[in-house]
């Protein structure tokens, strides 16, 4: 057993030593130094937007807008330009550009927006000469010839102080004039009257007028004026790169995305329960359309429109749907950017779906 | 970059492997060695001694059939120093010797001293030919138990040394994985010749024990009929 111990000790001593001196350090791989490469999953909705750029330029790669002459940039600018304040309307050229404001063109709805109705007031202004014309009493008939005389002359202007000088005329007369003898003349309500009316409807002309006038006014000429200087266009945001074919502006992508879609019809949908059971009820329809504010909350009431099933089914399942928009509001976890996209929501319901 | 170079300095041969491990795993190591120097000490011995075994019987079966005298052939082995066939035969005759000189009386408790004497022998030959056997059982069942023990304790003590140096760079990594997956493979091939070497020795040992069963048998038959023919006489004269 000794020389096999030792035999064995031996052979384990050479194996041992073979394996140290061959089995050495193996090869380290040599990995050639590679370059990590920065990479985005960029959305195809965003790449078929409009990006801003410049109409009439040839098209490139990268939309870019005409590049500005300063460089200082502006925040959260829109509109490209050499402006200091971001602004819609396009720069004027040949102009060096400076420091005015200058407000966009009001929109066309207020340009339309009714002048506000001529106010009754008028009727009631005019309404103290009116007393003339009338045979109220026998002191006032003393006016009647005044106004046969010159129909056209005073009571146009103030017909309001003319009234008040006829009670002083009227109280301070009595005692000169032999009141019985004169015989009150019949008025002649004809002749006295029309010079009235046409006074009234000039003043109403006039009034007319002068309301069209106020909504004339323009903030800009103003400020013109004030300035002494032309008002200048263009945006704030500043590009250095050639100019290539685009929009005016970035369009923000403008559709709610698959994942956002779902959030909303998970929110929903989470809301939404059903009497298990009901009978035809996986033949009914339900369309909810509905109006959004920005802040998510529901616009009015939403509108519900429930198709086939039997009419027990459709009553059930259509208020239920609508309880679930009730419940589900506000969505405020839509995002705000794409407000254009989810302003009006319409959803339909499905209540085979769910069974 | 620093570790890049730290990789490439590492060195990762069989020797810095086993001096960077810890202690316990060395101990792993130096204990599957030595049981690897054991196994194969083993399996020389048994080679050497089941060669020799079987040179023995072969030898023996020619010189008891050759048509010599078993009285001769006793003679010449009783002096010598015995083992396997021969030592049965011997014990046999002794056996036989003994209860003649003395008049045995009964022909079936010779018959029966005879078998016990042989069986004897048997189970000491067969005891002696399977012999550390069992260590080498032992040593191929438990070395890869004892290697993964060793692999374990390293890859733990590696993996603090990751928590401690807050890096988890392949190049920290590797090298305490290595020398942890260094002692499975010491405990595997210490396993391995060892689980070969035990089966194969143990049914060389039961080819050898059946061969010396055979012969006891055939020895027993041909001593009844000595015992009976010898015996017969005796009793015809009285």
């Amino acid at each position: 057993m000794k020389a096999s111990l030792a035999t064995s000790a031996a052979l384990h001593a050479l194996v041992l030593t073979w394996a140290l001196v061959s089995i050495g350090s193996p090869e380290s791989f040599d990995v050639a130094d590679v370059e990590a490469m920065p990479v985005d999953i960029v959305p195809i909705e965003e790449l078929t937007q409009i990006q801003q750029g410049d109409k009439k330029a040839p098209m490139a790669e990268k939309s870019a807008p005409v590049p500005t002459k300063r460089q200082d940039p502006v925040e959260n600018a829109e509109n490209s330009g050499d402006n200091d304040i971001d602004l819609k309307t396009p720069p004027t050229p040949n102009d060096k550009p400076q420091k005015t404001e200058t407000a966009a063109a009001p929109p066309k709805a207020e340009q339309t927006m009714p002048t506000p109705e001529p106010t009754p007031e008028p009727a009631e202004q005019v309404q103290p000469s009116e007393p003339a014309s009338t045979p109220a009493t026998e002191v006032a008939a003393e006016a009647a010839p005044k106004q046969e005389v010159t129909p056209e002359a005073t009571p146009e202007e103030k017909p309001a102080e003319e009234a008040p000088a006829e009670v002083a005329e009227a109280e301070a007369m009595p005692d000169n004039v032999p009141v019985p003898e004169i015989r009150p003349q019949p008025p002649q309500p004809q002749t006295a009257k029309t010079p009235d009316r046409k006074n009234e409807e000039k003043k109403q002309e006039q009034k007319k007028a002068a309301s069209a006038k106020e909504s004339d006014f323009n903030a800009d000429e103003v400020a013109a004026l004030l300035n002494k200087t032309e008002a200048k266009g263009g945006g704030a945001k500043r590009s250095t790169e050639t100019a290539s074919l685009g929009g005016k502006k970035t369009t923000g992508g403008s559709k709610l995305s698959m994942s956002e879609m779902d959030a909303l019809r998970g929110i929903i949908q989470n809301n939404w329960s059903i009497i298990p059971g009901m009978a035809d009820a996986t033949e009914v329809r339900i369309k909810v359309t509905m109006q959004l504010d920005p802040d998510g909350n529901i616009v009015g009431e939403p509108s519900v429109v429930a198709t086939g099933g039997s009419d027990a089914a459709r009553r059930a399942l259509a208020g239920g749907a609508r309880r679930a928009i009730l419940k589900s509001a506000p969505f405020d976890k839509l995002p705000k950017d794409k407000y254009d996209a989810w302003s009006e929501v319409v959803v339909n319901f499905d209540p085979s779906e769910m069974m | 970059m620093e570790q890049v170079g730290l990789a490439a300095t590492a060195d990762v041969s069989l020797w810095s492997l086993f001096m960077q491990a810890g202690l316990v795993v060395k101990l792993v190591m130096v204990g599957l060695i030595a049981a690897s120097i054991w196994t194969w000490a083993i399996v020389v011995d048994k080679t050497l001694a089941f060669n020799k075994a079987r040179r023995q019987l072969d030898s023996f079966e020619q010189v008891f059939w050759s048509g010599q005298s078993l009285e001769e052939l006793y003679r010449t082995l009783s002096d010598r120093q015995t083992s396997g066939m021969s030592a049965m035969f011997v014990a046999a005759m002794r056996e036989w010797k003994k209860s003649f000189e003395r008049g045995a009386r009964s022909p079936i408790g010779l018959q029966m001293r005879i078998d016990r004497a042989m069986d004897v022998t048997l189970a000491r030959e067969s005891e002696a030919l399977e012999a550390r056997l069992g260590s080498l059982a032992t040593i191929g069942s438990a070395g890869p138990f004892i290697g993964l023990f060793g692999t374990v304790v390293g890859i733990m003590t590696s993996f603090q040394a990751i928590a401690g140096s807050k890096s988890t760079n392949l190049a920290v990594v590797a090298p305490g994985i290595a020398e942890a997956l260094l002692a499975t493979a010491i405990g595997l091939l210490a396993a391995i010749p060892a689980v070969i070497a035990y089966n194969k020795f143990t049914a060389d040992a039961g080819k050898i024990t059946a061969r010396m069963e055979g012969f006891a048998d055939e020895f027993s038959a041909i001593l009844s009929r000595q015992i009976d023919e010898k015996l017969q006489p005796r009793q015809a004269a009285q």
